[in-house]
């Protein structure tokens, strides 16, 4: 691993242990087949296909995988919930509509590692017993879609593909679909209903919990692009090795993606949970711009609760519980959910006391109203509500109700919808305004305040009274 | 639904029966909704005694004087070209059940009606499709065996009985060869995957990445979410509409989200999260990604495609 040379300016930084990003930016690197098992590649292809399906299953169990989505559901227990008389085929779909505002991982495996996820993904569909694959693609990857399509018909040359694979007796074929630009396709049943060549309502659950009722009705595997490449790195070190990385489960590596005011963005494969903001935003990323400070992050996505700089937190439970500062948090899965954010897909957005909150508000409730599906009532109008307010909060036009106005609107829509959505939406709303309202009242004046000719004689008239 | 009689030519109409006030009230027949003709403004041409009460033959062929009909279609009002003289033998009427009721229930055939607007058929109806001056970049849409061949290598991809999973992959064959998503290519991709057309356009309709108007030849899609618009995207949109004179202010945000420049080379569109937040600003030119461009290198950018 020691020889691995990466381009210069590209050079991994010293607290990164990489695995999934291993081969990204490497010198000498293309996206060939030939380069790809010159490096080793495919050898954990047939280690997987040597073992029983389910002692693949037992080893990303064992690992303690979570998915690298948004959610964090273990892995290995989403593949237990195919069941077990089952008698239909099973589907796997690799989710590859990376499409979280802040987030930017998918695009560097797909881009120059598609082996590596091609693997993983034969791994993958062995172990849940799907003859089938699918990788979803964004549409605004359109060169990743023919990489992808290419390494396909390689590895089905080489025997990596295909019926019998490398004698094996197990069969496999992978296709790409390619998206259309629309965020709720990265919701799992909503990319189950886009590939079924529908509009991507998200199906509710229960009952529709795509492991037993999936593409066409079928059990159906859906995972994130990074998740399906860390079993191919699971298999090579086998479970037990595995969850020694990173913290109790917490386990393995993951991408953080860091970008906005930071001197030197970009992206990042720690350890989960051996990184705090302070390592991450100072001596990773550079720190701050210069004359500038951090004044709030947002860790997890767009979706994520908006966590500010000067902020500390109690983490843990009883005798453990602790204060740590902001800067203190380790990025895993739970102190951030213990801090009310989430640590999501891993997308981190850094502001600096340059940014107004009113203007990030804005910008983040115009994409959640472009993006909303339109299927459940709160959330197709409240998103456009939350818009509108937040609209006329920065064009100056609104009254410190408004405020209030938009933090009703975002706990109407939080939790009384089909999908995960309605959270996404609200919950950078609900904290924002949590974290920032002083901000956000001075950026409105009483004087906006609309009154009809009926109010203003109504008021003019208690106040004669009240003399 | 009210069956369809035709009126003999030399038919006479028994007045006594019919439900006539005379004087004063107005005459109003019902025709099918939502067109109306206004009685009273019909010049009947009777050749005999129109007095007399009951029993009057009107005679046949009459003639109404379409210069002095009223059409109203919904909230629009159409008048009837002036020399137009509609011969009544020609008309069918079509009674609302057994009974034929002339003139009060009588209809008016409107398939036989020239002025009448054509109509359109739901897909025509719903796509939104005006002509732009990206249209000479693109050719017109036909259904070539190389188009035809890729449709059916794309629908293999699914099961035997999913061939409507091949909706997405049809419509990107057809977008990029043709610039944008036609009524006439949603009949060819429904009938190829034997699906109503409605399920093709509900598809085209939701997807923003399913255009409906051509776009320029050179179609840049920038990054209007937060890390980008941090990077300064906007200034950079701004820009890009300077130097190629583009007018986005007639955007509606949601549905017309395209804006093409005069010369039919450039459009622009403001994307969501193009997932490259580290290297903001970034866009997409026709299938090429670019990062870090800012509002310095738009002139760069375009150059590159144009010489």
């Amino acid at each position: 691993m020691s020889d691995i040379k990466y381009l210069p300016g590209k050079e991994p930084h010293a607290n990164e242990h990489r695995l999934i990003f291993k081969n990204v930016d490497r010198e000498g690197w293309d996206t060939s087949i030939e380069t790809y098992l010159k490096d080793g590649g495919y050898e954990m292809l047939k280690k997987g296909l040597g073992m029983e399906p389910k002692a693949v299953t037992e080893q990303v169990k064992t690992s303690g995988l979570r998915g690298r989505g948004g959610a964090g559901f273990p892995t290995g227990i989403k593949w237990g919930f195919i069941p077990p008389n089952n008698t239909k085929p099973v589907y796997l779909i690799c989710n590859g509509d990376e499409s979280e505002p802040g987030t930017f991982k998918d695009r560097y495996i797909v881009h120059q590692d598609p082996h590596q996820l091609i693997e993983g993904m034969v791994i993958s569909a062995y172990a849940v017993g799907a003859h089938t694959a699918y990788i979803y693609i964004r549409e605004e990857f359109p060169e990743a879609a023919i990489t992808l399509e290419k390494a396909i018909a390689e590895a089905k040359e080489k025997g990596f593909l295909g019926k019998d694979i490398q004698g094996s007796g197990f069969d496999l074929e992978i296709y790409v679909h390619r998206g259309a630009a629309a965020y709720i396709c990265g919701e799992e049943t909503g990319l189950i209903e886009s590939l079924e060549g529908k509009r991507p309502y998200p199906r509710i659950k229960p009952p529709y919990f795509p492991a037993a009722m999936g593409l066409y009705m079928a059990p159906t595997i859906v995972n994130n692009v990074e998740s399906l490449c860390h079993v191919v790195h699971i298999l090579r070190m086998g479970g037990d090795e595995y969850v020694k990385l990173g913290t109790p489960r917490n386990s393995g590596t993951r991408i953080l993606c860091v970008s906005g005011d930071v001197k030197n963005p970009g992206y990042f494969e720690v350890q989960v949970g051996k990184v705090t903001f302070r390592e991450l935003l100072y001596d990773m990323c550079g720190g701050p711009k210069d004359g500038r400070e951090f004044k709030a992050v947002i860790p997890g996505g767009s979706s994520s609760k908006i966590l500010r700089c000067n902020e500390s937190f109690k983490i843990g439970r009883g005798d453990d519980a602790k204060d740590l500062s902001f800067w203190d948090l380790p990025l895993d899965f739970d102190t951030l959910a213990a801090a009310g954010s989430m640590a999501g897909s891993g997308g981190v957005i850094v502001l600096d006391d340059s940014r107004r909150m009113s203007w990030v508000l804005n910008n983040i409730t115009h994409f959640y109203a472009h993006e909303s599906c339109g299927q459940c009532t709160p959330c197709r109008e409240g998103s456009t509500w939350m818009k509108k307010v937040s609209d006329r909060i920065e064009g100056g036009k609104a009254t410190p109700q408004d405020v209030e106005t938009l933090e009703q609107i975002a706990y109407q829509i939080d939790g009384k919808t089909v999908c995960a959505f309605g959270e996404a939406s609200a919950w950078p709303v609900e904290a924002m305004i949590d974290k920032f309202r002083e901000e956000l009242v001075s950026a409105t004046s009483e004087d906006n305040d609309f009154k009809s000719a009926e109010r203003k004689a109504q008021e003019e008239f208690m106040s004669a009274v009240n003399v | 639904m009210s069956s369809r009689i035709e009126v003999p030519k030399p038919q006479t109409i028994d007045r006594s029966r019919l439900t006539y006030v005379k004087g004063g009230r107005p005459l109003l027949v019902k025709v099918p909704h939502p067109a109306k003709v206004d009685r009273n403004q019909l010049n009947y041409l009777f050749s005999g005694d129109s007095e007399e009460v009951g029993g009057i033959d009107i005679p046949m062929p009459a003639k109404i004087d379409v210069s002095k009909l009223v059409y109203t279609f919904g909230d629009r009002e159409i008048v009837a070209p002036k020399p137009a003289v509609i011969d009544r033998n020609t008309l069918v009427y079509l009674s609302t059940g057994g009974v034929i009721r002339a003139p009060k229930a009588r209809r008016i055939n409107r398939e036989e009606l020239e002025y009448l607007p054509k109509k359109l058929t739901i897909i025509e109806q719903n796509v939104h499709s005006p002509v732009t001056p990206g249209q000479v970049n693109f050719p017109p849409f036909e259904v070539t065996p190389e188009l035809d061949k890729k449709a059916d290598e794309r629908i293999a991809q699914y099961p035997d009985d999913q061939s409507r999973s091949a909706v997405l992959p049809l419509l990107h064959e057809v977008q990029h060869k043709f610039g944008f998503i036609s009524p006439e290519s949603i009949e060819w991709v429904a009938g190829k995957l034997d699906i109503a057309a409605i399920k093709v356009l509900e598809v085209v309709s939701f997807y923003p990445g399913f255009r409906q108007k051509a776009p320029g030849k050179f179609h840049v899609r920038v990054c209007r979410t937060l890390s980008c618009a941090m990077g300064g995207s906007y200034e950079l949109m701004e820009k890009l509409c300077e130097i190629t004179e583009i007018d986005r202010s007639k955007e509606d945000g949601h549905k017309d989200t395209i804006s093409v420049s005069p010369c039919g080379n450039y459009s622009v569109e403001f994307a969501e999260c193009l997932a490259s937040c580290g290297t903001a600003p970034v866009c997409l030119v026709n299938d090429d990604f670019h990062e870090g461009v800012t509002e310095e290198k738009a002139q760069a950018l375009l150059d590159s495609y144009t010489s």
